[in-house]
């Protein structure tokens, strides 16, 4: 039996032209696209002080490792349990023997979906287990799926509070709980960055004040509460997750902001990048290493894949 | 009538009304209510007695919370995940065994949810309102079956409260917090991961 009595050169051209343009519309999921950072277009005078990823071969590291440095990850949204979080981690126990942070800190939704001993082994204790042998710490800040009694859980070094603080060298930290930001909390906030004397002053918290993420978006309220603190006191860098992508933000007020929120969960594509974006990567999972060393602040953000998406100098802005 | 009789029946009137008197003078005034329905005392602000009465309620929960916590083994940070789950179990079952009958309405009794629903009204009617509007949509808003003394489920993320509608409301112990569920608001005791109250329908 021939063709032909069943399918007409016409059928045929419909077929192929119906294909085609199938095929054109599937492009972008089917192609393989992972670990293709997008840098936004109308950011081209920030563009000038971005490192080109793309130049920077896998598993190559970007950091100067200098002498004295602070050195340590970043992961946001990590707690799925899935292989996708335990390959970052995996990604992260291989530049840990190229750069050896001393801490990580998590920016919440450290674990989804429960919080039984069994969530804890399989959502953090197994994932890092090399890193945690190897002596590595972790501070958590709570997420919004994260039950407020992780901050008993020792490993994740939150002395029993939902905020609190901490130094390293010559950089103060302070982990925030945004999902219940209290007006005790705020007090709390500003009593503890007026009284530091760090030269560095980082914030991490769950809720992002700025994000191009299509899921969630930046949360305004929150902004407006914390923000005007965070700029009368010198906070230089800010670093939150909840919108599952990774996005480097323009400095706002003369403060650094970052998204790292898919180092276990990903949205795919979806960024809807603005003029405040200066990098975004949603294709794959993400998670960051920070150098800081003096006035200069120094990081590369890798994908699950182990290849650089991102990385730059930040110079601290001068005192106000 | 003699004129005994009747000097005996005016003693009589006069020792009533004396005695009537003294009753209507000794008794106190009037009491006003409020819009609500509560009592409201001369010179005192109403809504104030209401947030009092609020302030009562959650101190008493407060006070049964740490008794019962006072019975339990200190928890301080652990690396045991298990010891954190057992302890959050068995203080949200004794404290679920010491209100057993305990139902929705209990702290926001009717006046408390008025006032209540009044403060939030203020704070998302301000000029605050469309900035916690869009901060309440972009919080991961979840729906869920609310119950009194219930677990607040462990896979139902929290959504988080607009920090500007809590410096609208009153504060509360450490160990309680308030929680927006959908449009409803929760009290809820974040030790146990406890439903303690909650209103219905309170964010407009």
């Amino acid at each position: 039996m021939t063709l032909s009595p069943l399918i007409h050169g016409g059928q045929i051209r419909r077929a192929v032209f119906f294909i085609l343009v199938a095929g054109l519309a599937l492009a972008p999921w089917v192609l393989p696209t992972q670990d293709r950072p997008f840098v936004s277009t109308s950011t081209a005078s920030f563009q000038r002080q971005v490192n080109s990823a793309a130049q920077v071969p896998p598993s190559e590291l970007t950091l100067p490792l200098k002498p004295g440095s602070v050195r340590f990850a970043v992961i946001g949204d990590s707690g799925t349990g899935d292989r996708k979080q335990y390959e970052v981690a995996e990604q992260m126990a291989k530049y840990h023997e190229k750069f050896p942070f001393d801490f990580v800190i998590m920016l919440g939704d450290n674990l989804y979906g429960g919080d039984t001993p069994k969530d804890y082994k399989q959502k953090f204790e197994l994932p890092y287990k090399m890193l945690l042998d190897a002596g590595v710490k972790f501070y958590a800040s709570l997420g919004n799926h994260d039950n407020p009694n992780e901050r008993l859980y020792a490993p994740f070094n939150m002395s029993g509070e939902r905020y609190y603080t901490f130094t390293k060298g010559n950089v103060g930290f302070f982990a925030l709980d945004s999902t219940y930001m209290k007006p005790a909390q705020l007090a709390w906030i500003e009593q503890h960055l007026q009284s530091a004397d760090s030269a560095w002053k980082i914030c991490f918290f769950h809720h992002a004040l700025y994000s191009d993420g299509k899921f969630h978006g930046p949360d305004p309220d929150l902004r407006a509460r914390i923000e005007p603190l965070f700029v009368k006191y010198g906070v230089d860098i800010v670093f939150s997750g909840h919108d599952h992508v990774y996005e480097r933000i323009k400095p706002q007020h003369g403060i650094y902001y970052f998204v790292v929120g898919s180092s276990g969960e990903l949205r795919f594509r979806n960024l809807k990048p603005s003029a405040q974006m200066i990098k975004g990567f949603d294709t794959d999972r993400a998670f960051m290493l920070v150098e800081v060393v003096g006035d200069e602040l120094f990081f590369q953000t890798i994908s699950r894949t182990g290849k650089t998406v991102d990385s730059d100098t930040l110079i601290k802005q001068p005192a106000k | 009538m003699q004129r005994e009789e009747i000097a005996d029946r005016m003693k009589s009137l006069k020792f009533i009304s004396v005695v009537t008197c003294i009753l209507a003078l000794a008794s106190p005034a009037t009491v006003a209510r409020n819009a609500q329905g509560v009592p409201v005392q001369e010179g005192v602000n109403p809504d104030a007695l209401i947030l009092r009465d609020f302030e009562s309620r959650v101190s008493e929960y407060a006070k049964l919370h740490k008794a019962i916590e006072a019975k339990m083994p200190a928890l301080k940070p652990t690396d045991s995940s298990g010891e954190i789950e057992h302890h959050q179990h068995e203080l949200a079952e004794e404290i679920r065994k010491a209100r057993r009958g305990a139902k929705q309405g209990d702290i926001f009794t009717p006046p408390i949810h008025v006032e209540f629903h009044r403060l939030i009204t203020i704070a998302m009617q301000g000029q605050d309102a469309a900035r916690i509007h869009t901060s309440l949509r972009s919080a991961e808003p979840v729906r869920l079956r609310l119950q009194i003394n219930a677990d607040y489920p462990a896979n139902v993320p929290l959504q988080s409260t607009p920090p500007s509608l809590l410096m609208n409301l009153p504060k509360l112990p450490e160990e309680i917090e308030y929680r927006v569920v959908g449009n409803n608001l929760v009290l809820c005791d974040a030790h146990a991961n406890l439903v303690i109250d909650f209103m219905a329908g309170a964010i407009p």
